[in-house]
């Protein structure tokens, strides 16, 4: 048996009245300021936050900060990588060649002494050579390898017709690098002989003071004297295959992309929330025939209207496509959103504190100000994000096919379409659209991914 | 992420590679069945001499009457044979002619009695006969049928005026053929070499109707091969034709073209496979060819290149202020050096490209075309002249049609940069397909087309009509009677000097008129196997030419 506790009168006083029993320890938060505190906590999601901060100033300021025209061609420097800024000799203009004659006096297969007429620059390296008796012509080749050991002469650049004219004059996309000559002499026959005669060429890339006046290298009263070298304009990304910026192209095309990327999602949101709302808090046989109107939208193929709205529009041939292509977006995207929200809508009207709110003599419309759009915000904003690399994606594609920007007019889409057909000899027009596209889409998808988290109430006070 | 998740994720990578592996290793085995037995993967093959070659496209007509463009040209310039035909060395050889005789008036060819068409019946004067009268026929709608208007009446007949049997040609045997002329046609052996003139059997073609030349067992050959499959848009097969006169001379058993593309990437690739027995380079693969080592050719193919203006009345390129202006800041050495930059191309300041003959050696050599002197300034002054007589304060953005090809892009884009830098006109960019583009341009829906023509025959007229206002392919209606007078002079004249001047004249007016903007001829480069040797790269004909093509063991 247990005993009986002691007690004492004490025990039966009464209670003293505690005034701090459900003292909050910490200060309170609400739902918008955990999601805050969750999503910083979230470094991935934070690291997207920052890359697309990053992508909008590139986009927005670029311009201000890179003044280089995207259109403008540097036919100098075509297909160029990412380098340093390149320098040029300032020379003599440019004078029409008249070549050498010269009667040939020995004989043999082979031509002999090749060499430079003139010192050889970008704009023209001009050769001579003694001729040969007998031949009927002679053939250059250039390549940028030594032919020895096994005859591997490059490239055919042309012929020089006749045993006495021993000269070619190369203009040829010459760029400051070494190449190796090659001079094969053409039989009685006309065909080419297996000996030739090479000879190597360092080319120092030059222009003329008109040439760099007209090609706005500087200015028109700017000094500037034959034998000394110009800075030429600086393209610390390369240059694509007509000389132009790649920098300033791919500021451009942010601006497109993300043009696209952000306006189309948030006019399409909007039209879903609408949408949708009135069909989830209508209901009845109105939610019936939205929803399979919607259902019918979503049937319909993308690509096929984005070419009707074209035709639709007027849009000619040369014309950019990026309006038919925001409305073919906005008109088409928007069910998912609608069907989303709807769902929503539907279930918080089952909510007890929404028939709180009617008992209470709520109106429609505070109960959809207050109590609906509010709890529905977290699933629209994670939708938007997601949406927007899909529209970016989207408008990647549609150029890259032709469909999008007009030339000149860079997007990140087309500009991978022009550097695909490069990708091996100059991969760098290919990689920087490639990647600018990837890091877009990937950063929006991760930023989405750490706002669902976030805004989950499921999650909320968890880390 | 926990263990359990990381030995998932392997799992559903390596099931996702096997069944990746699979698919292709299925998909491939399906190509080979149901790829008709197609023997590509061999460049060539020294024991059964055979290649294999790559065509730039379907060919759209092999009905030889009917045909008009280059790849057709080349297939038939295989299976078939004309009266005469050009040598390795692109002299006028004998074909199924074995002598012929040109007069001022006519001509006459006698035909040798061994040429057999492939199912061994002779090939007879009236084959000839029969294929002339259809050409000219205005019911057959040859858009060739102008290369006969040399024969007496074809003009007549092609405009409905005359009957078809009242073509100047008649076959006083089976074995002897006469032509009267329309007028003298000092180059008439050159011309019975081109497709239009090839013979047909009127009992076969009429055996098969409307299909004549639909298929490959839709043809009767001639020539030095035979179409032994036609399989459209995928494969063709060309084998030695066992009834040709000159057997003995063919080395090459058979012809295999597995792969229609004009893809350089894909050709080079192919060509790195050994599945090509020759590939053509794009600026793109020079670096490679370079450092693999190949040893590259080149080949000019006699093309012009330019851009048409549109004469049409509602078109702003009618104003010759506007054209002057876009022609003194179009320089072809740069486009030929910088942009376009593949060798075998030339800068081209004439409606005449360099290789023409001229009286006694090259045609521009002898004439050379009057300089234009390239200056913004000036450009500028035309163009605001052509502002105020066009009443505008900007021109309207021009529209300007090209093809859809990675070069036709480059060049269009540069030419839109060049003519908003210098002048600030905006350019329009249309890019086509081939025969979208051809269609635009004969439809007059442009107001500037990069355009090319290839020549017919080795005479500078071959070009010089081509502006001719009473010319079919006139398509941006140039009209103006000074050129026509020109023109008519070269036709008619038989006197040489008499017609070099007015080539010389037409270069001028085309010049001084700014009627186009001539920018390149165009040239070829390629990579060829070294076993194969004896094959004709040439401006006018056959081309490729592998009749004479024979294979060697590696040197």
């Amino acid at each position: 048996m247990s005993t009986p506790a002691h007690l004492t009168p004490a025990d039966f006083a009464p209670a003293v009245m505690e005034r701090h029993v459900h003292a909050i320890s910490r200060p309170s938060l609400s739902y918008w300021q955990d999601a805050v505190r969750r999503l910083r906590a979230n470094w991935r999601a934070m690291t997207s936050l920052g890359v697309v901060i990053g992508l909008c100033i590139f986009a927005v300021a670029g311009p201000w900060i890179w003044q280089v025209d995207p259109a403008a061609q540097d036919v100098d420097q075509i297909s160029q990588g990412p380098s340093l800024p390149a320098t040029a000799l300032i020379v003599e203009p440019g004078t029409a060649w008249a070549g050498v004659t010269k009667e040939p006096t020995a004989s043999g297969d082979v031509v002999a002494n090749l060499r430079l007429a003139e010192p050889a620059t970008t704009q023209t390296v001009r050769l001579t050579w003694e001729p040969v008796v007998g031949a009927t012509g002679y053939v250059v080749y250039r390549s940028i390898y030594d032919p020895a050991p096994d005859r591997a002469l490059g490239l055919p650049l042309g012929d020089s017709l006749g045993a006495n004219r021993v000269s070619y004059e190369d203009r040829l996309d010459l760029k400051p690098q070494r190449y190796w000559y090659s001079v094969v002499v053409l039989d009685a026959n006309g065909a080419e002989q297996q000996a030739y005669e090479t000879f190597s060429v360092d080319v120092v890339r030059a222009a003329s003071i008109e040439e760099a006046q007209a090609r706005g290298w500087t200015t028109q009263d700017a000094a500037l004297t034959v034998g000394t070298q110009l800075t030429l304009p600086f393209h610390p990304l390369g240059t694509d295959y007509l000389g132009r910026d790649m920098l300033a192209r791919l500021i451009y095309g942010a601006r497109v992309s993300l043009f696209i990327g952000v306006v189309a999602p948030i006019l399409f949101v909007l039209i879903g929330i609408v949408y949708g709302s009135i069909a989830g808090f209508v209901g009845g046989r109105l939610d019936q025939v939205l929803m399979r109107f919607a259902e019918f939208v979503i049937a319909l193929p993308f690509l096929l209207f984005m070419i009707l709205f074209k035709i639709a529009f007027g849009i000619g041939p040369g014309e950019s496509g990026v309006i038919p292509m925001l409305v073919a977006l906005v008109i088409l995207d928007w069910p998912p959103t609608a069907r989303l929200v709807r769902g929503q809508i539907l279930q918080i009207r089952q909510e007890g504190y929404v028939s709180a709110s009617q008992l209470l003599g709520a109106k429609t419309g505070y109960l959809v100000f207050r109590h609906m759009i509010p709890n529905t915000l977290g699933v629209i904003l994670v939708t938007l994000t997601f949406a927007v690399p899909s529209a970016i994606f989207t408008e990647a594609f549609l150029s890259f096919i032709g469909m999008g920007v007009a030339p000149p007019t860079p997007s990140w889409g087309s500009m991978a379409n022009d550097g695909i057909r490069t990708m091996l000899s100059h991969p760098h027009e290919l990689i920087f659209p490639a990647v600018l596209i990837s890091i877009a889409v990937l950063a929006f998808n991760l930023l989405g991914d750490g706002l669902r988290d976030a805004l989950d109430v499921r999650m909320r006070g968890r880390e | 992420m926990s263990r359990a998740a990381v030995r998932q994720l392997v799992w559903l990578g390596l099931a996702g590679t096997g069944i990746f592996i699979a698919l292709m290793v299925a998909l491939s085995w399906a190509a080979t069945i149901t790829g008709g037995g197609t023997t590509a993967g061999r460049a060539f093959d020294l024991d059964t001499k055979s290649i294999t070659i790559f065509l730039d496209d379907e060919p759209p007509q092999l009905d030889s009457r009917r045909t008009s463009d280059t790849i057709s040209g080349m297939v038939l310039g295989h299976i078939m044979e004309g009266l005469l035909r050009y040598d390795a060395r692109n002299q006028v050889v004998p074909g199924v002619a074995e002598r012929w005789e040109i007069r001022p008036t006519g001509a006459t060819f006698w035909l040798r009695n061994t040429a057999r068409w492939s199912d061994g019946k002779p090939v007879t004067a009236h084959d000839f006969v029969f294929a002339w009268r259809t050409v000219v026929d205005p019911a057959t709608a040859s858009d060739y049928a102008f290369i006969l208007y040399y024969v007496k009446n074809g003009e007549a007949i092609n405009s409905s005026k005359m009957p078809p049997d009242q073509l100047g040609v008649r076959a006083i045997s089976d074995s002897v053929l006469e032509v009267d002329f329309e007028r003298p046609a000092a180059f008439f052996d050159k011309l019975v070499t081109f497709p239009t003139y090839f013979p047909i059997r009127q009992d076969f073609q009429a055996s098969r109707g409307v299909r004549y030349a639909a298929d490959a067992q839709d043809l009767l050959f001639n020539g030095p091969f035979v179409m032994t499959r036609w399989a459209h848009g995928a494969n063709i097969r060309l084998e030695k034709n066992q009834e040709y006169w000159n057997r003995d001379a063919i080395r090459l058993n058979a012809i295999d073209i597995p792969y229609i593309t004009s893809d350089t990437p894909t050709l080079v690739n192919l060509f790195k496979d050994g599945s090509l027995v020759w590939a053509r380079l794009g600026p793109e693969q020079f670096e490679e060819a370079m450092k693999l080592r190949w040893n590259v050719a080149r080949y000019g193919d006699g093309s012009i290149w330019y851009v048409d203006f549109n004469f049409r009345p509602e078109r702003p390129t009618r104003n010759l202020n506007l054209r002057r202006a876009l022609q003194l800041v179009t320089d072809p050495n740069e486009i030929v050096n910088r942009v376009i930059a593949i060798p075998g191309y030339k800068p081209l300041n004439s409606l005449f490209p360099a290789w023409l003959p001229g009286l006694n050696g090259l045609f521009r050599q002898e004439y050379p075309p009057p300089a234009i002197t390239l200056s913004i300034d000036e450009a500028r002054k035309h163009l605001e002249m052509a502002k105020k007589e066009l009443g505008v304060d900007q021109i309207p953005p021009l529209v300007l049609l090209s093809d859809d090809t990675i070069l036709a892009n480059k060049e269009a884009e540069y030419f839109q940069s060049l003519y908003k830098r210098t002048l600030n006109l905006d350019i329009r960019i249309d890019k086509q397909i081939f025969k979208q583009r051809i269609a635009k341009h004969n439809a007059g829906d442009f107001d500037m087309v990069l355009a090319g023509w290839g020549p017919d025959y080795a005479d500078p007229l071959t070009f010089g009509d081509l502006y001719a206002s009473f010319n079919g392919n006139n398509r941006s209606l140039y009209n103006n009677p000074a050129y026509d007078a020109q023109v008519r002079i070269a036709q008619n004249s038989t006197d040489q000097s008499a017609r070099m001047d007015a080539f010389a004249e037409m270069q001028r007016i085309m010049i001084e008129d700014a009627v186009h903007l001539p920018t390149h001829e165009r040239g070829r480069v390629f990579v060829q196997a070294p076993q194969l040797k004896g094959v004709v790269h040439r401006a006018i004909g056959t081309e490729p030419d592998f009749t004479d093509a024979y294979l060697v063991e590696a040197p």
